[in-house]
């Protein structure tokens, strides 16, 4: 009996030093950030000397700065034209995904391999496509006769912008519903067509219903890469033209590092994050669904 | 009748999605064609007339001389990636062992912090992580893009939920053979969750590779960037020379193209597996 005590104490000991591994590594890269992080929301600094106690004048000023609301504008301008588009065309490719038999696998792969491509890589690559003078605009110009300023004019540049993004995360976004899809029981559907369900019917009773908890997966996601998106636009556009595609991320990076305002940059990263948690709090508390998959 | 009807449909729909998966593939084509074909052609054909490599040999050889060294970049953000996904896999594999196999008390609230550190988006750190670096007089050096990410609560997370699968009578029986918690871990344990170990690595070689943001923060030399800055800021100061350009997106885009074929089952996996 002793000895049974022993063993289990010693299993607790080992099991918690090993643990606290990870426990000092988290102190470290996650404790001490998060505790300069409150720093910084109240204090000015400059990175030389160490910093002043300013109270709330860090967030007073956030929310007073234009330019900060401008990029947080510009995110929603980005998500009004990514999130619809992304999402029903994955919804599409998963179904098709489900449906087709001959050659599933080359177009699964062909969707997914986009989603692999390195960022600055994949921007240069759509800078160019869509330059003025590039193919795209070339072959649209003799079919249709059009050329479209992509990157270069304020109305379409945030547009392209989640437009490449969409061929990025198309085919990934695809898979998670897909996933979903083969999870609902084909039991259902049979039911349904007894009862006379046309595929309408079925598709907006059985497949989106049971898919809810695969689309606000896929609604976290596009809202935290929406919030987060960097490379696109500093590759791209540069935040330009008048503005039209500056993130929040480029704005805390140039505030940051240009202007060397660190405390400034991470206040605006909280706000940031807390405009975004704030979405997906929305988002869950309004349509996320119990679903019972048996 | 009705029987036909679905056919034809099925049959246009798998000309449908074999269409568009060639424009899916369309980006990656006119790329990798960019990179081969003379200069003069790149914005005028498709198909080139002839096949050159003095874009490769350009970025390679003689962008050095403008101070943008694409070989040693490429070593390293190799080095870089290799180090942190092997750092992961083996921290992850340990702590999660610890903490699927061990009762202690503290267990399932550590567990509970790992998920909750999950919910905090990485920008939020960034600025703070910065100032840690610095004040670790880690800043433009490679240990910064390497010492922050060694451990990933996703990574242990992962594993934990994978590793809780595994019935215990394979440790006791290893147990009684006198093997140790070492053996156990990365002779079994990771044997047995191959799969999870594939996903976690090569989602977290990918993260690596890809990132951007980051490394261009911390790494002001440019005998110490990563492929992606370098790149980066070649495209930014000589932008004229196409095909360079174009050639360096391939060299840093390929790896990751290749892992992903070679890999694909782990990584649609890892996709599917995101859902729980």
């Amino acid at each position: 009996m002793s000895k049974k005590i022993g063993l289990a104490k010693k299993e607790a000991r080992k099991g918690f030093s090993i643990s606290s591994i990870y426990l000092i590594y988290a102190a470290i890269f996650w404790g001490y950030p998060f505790v300069w992080l409150f720093i910084l929301l109240f204090s000015k600094w400059r990175f030389v000397g160490s910093p002043q106690f300013v109270g709330f004048r860090n967030i007073t000023r956030v929310l007073t700065d234009p330019l900060f609301w401008k990029t947080v504008t510009n995110v929603f301008r980005f998500m009004m034209y990514y999130i619809p588009l992304v999402l029903i065309g994955a919804l599409l490719f998963a179904i098709a995904l489900n449906k087709i038999k001959f050659g599933k696998t080359f177009v699964a792969l062909s969707f997914l391999v986009a989603n692999v491509s390195s960022g600055v890589a994949y921007s240069i690559m759509f800078s160019n496509l869509f330059s003025v003078n590039g193919p795209i605009n070339k072959a649209l110009n003799s079919l249709f006769g059009i050329t479209i300023p992509w990157f270069t004019s304020p109305q379409w540049a945030m547009f392209s912008i989640a437009l490449i993004v969409i061929w990025k995360f198309i085919g990934y976004y695809g898979l998670i519903l897909y996933a979903g899809l083969t999870a609902i029981p084909k039991s259902l559907y049979e039911a349904a067509e007894l009862d006379g369900a046309g595929s309408l019917t079925k598709f907006f009773r059985i497949t989106l219903p049971l898919l809810n908890p695969s689309i606000i997966m896929v609604l976290v996601l596009a809202i935290t890469l929406a919030f987060g998106i960097f490379t696109e636009p500093y590759m791209i556009t540069g935040g330009g033209p008048m503005r039209s595609t500056l993130t929040p991320m480029m704005h805390m990076i140039t505030t940051a590092f240009q202007r060397m305002d660190p405390t400034y940059a991470a206040t605006m990263a909280v706000f940031v994050a807390i405009i975004s948690f704030g979405m997906i709090w929305v988002i869950r508390k309004t349509m996320e669904r119990e679903v019972d998959l048996v | 009748m009705t029987n036909k009807k679905i056919q034809s449909g099925n049959v246009i729909l798998h000309i449908l999605m074999f269409f568009l998966s060639l424009i899916w593939l369309y980006p990656y084509a006119w790329l990798f064609l960019a990179s081969v074909k003379p200069s003069a052609e790149i914005y005028t054909r498709f198909l080139p007339t002839r096949f050159t490599l003095e874009h490769f040999r350009f970025i390679l050889e003689s962008a050095e001389r403008m101070n943008r060294p694409f070989i040693r970049a490429f070593f390293i953000s190799l080095f870089v990636s290799v180090t942190v996904t092997v750092c992961v896999i083996i921290t992850s594999a340990i702590i999660s062992f610890a903490l699927s196999k061990y009762r202690f008390k503290a267990r399932d609230g550590i567990f509970n912090f790992i998920i909750f550190q999950m919910v905090f988006p990485g920008f939020m750190f960034t600025i703070p992580l910065y100032i840690l670096m610095r004040n670790m007089h880690l800043l433009n050096s490679l240990a910064a893009l390497i010492v922050p990410f060694i451990m990933s609560g996703w990574g242990i997370f992962m594993m934990t939920q994978s590793f809780r699968g595994t019935p215990n009578d394979y440790i006791e029986a290893a147990k009684m053979d006198g093997a140790s918690d070492m053996f156990i871990i990365f002779r079994i344990m990771l044997p047995l969750n191959n799969s999870v170990m594939a996903i976690v690595g090569l989602f977290t070689f990918i993260g690596v590779w890809d990132n951007f943001m980051w490394p261009l923060i911390v790494i002001q030399d440019y005998y110490k960037m990563p492929l992606s800055v370098l790149l980066a800021s070649f495209n930014h100061e000589y932008g004229a020379y196409i095909g360079p350009v174009m050639a360096g997106s391939v060299i840093q885009t390929l790896p990751m193209v290749l892992i992903f074929i070679i890999f694909r089952k782990a990584f649609l996996q890892g996709i599917s597996m995101s859902l729980k």
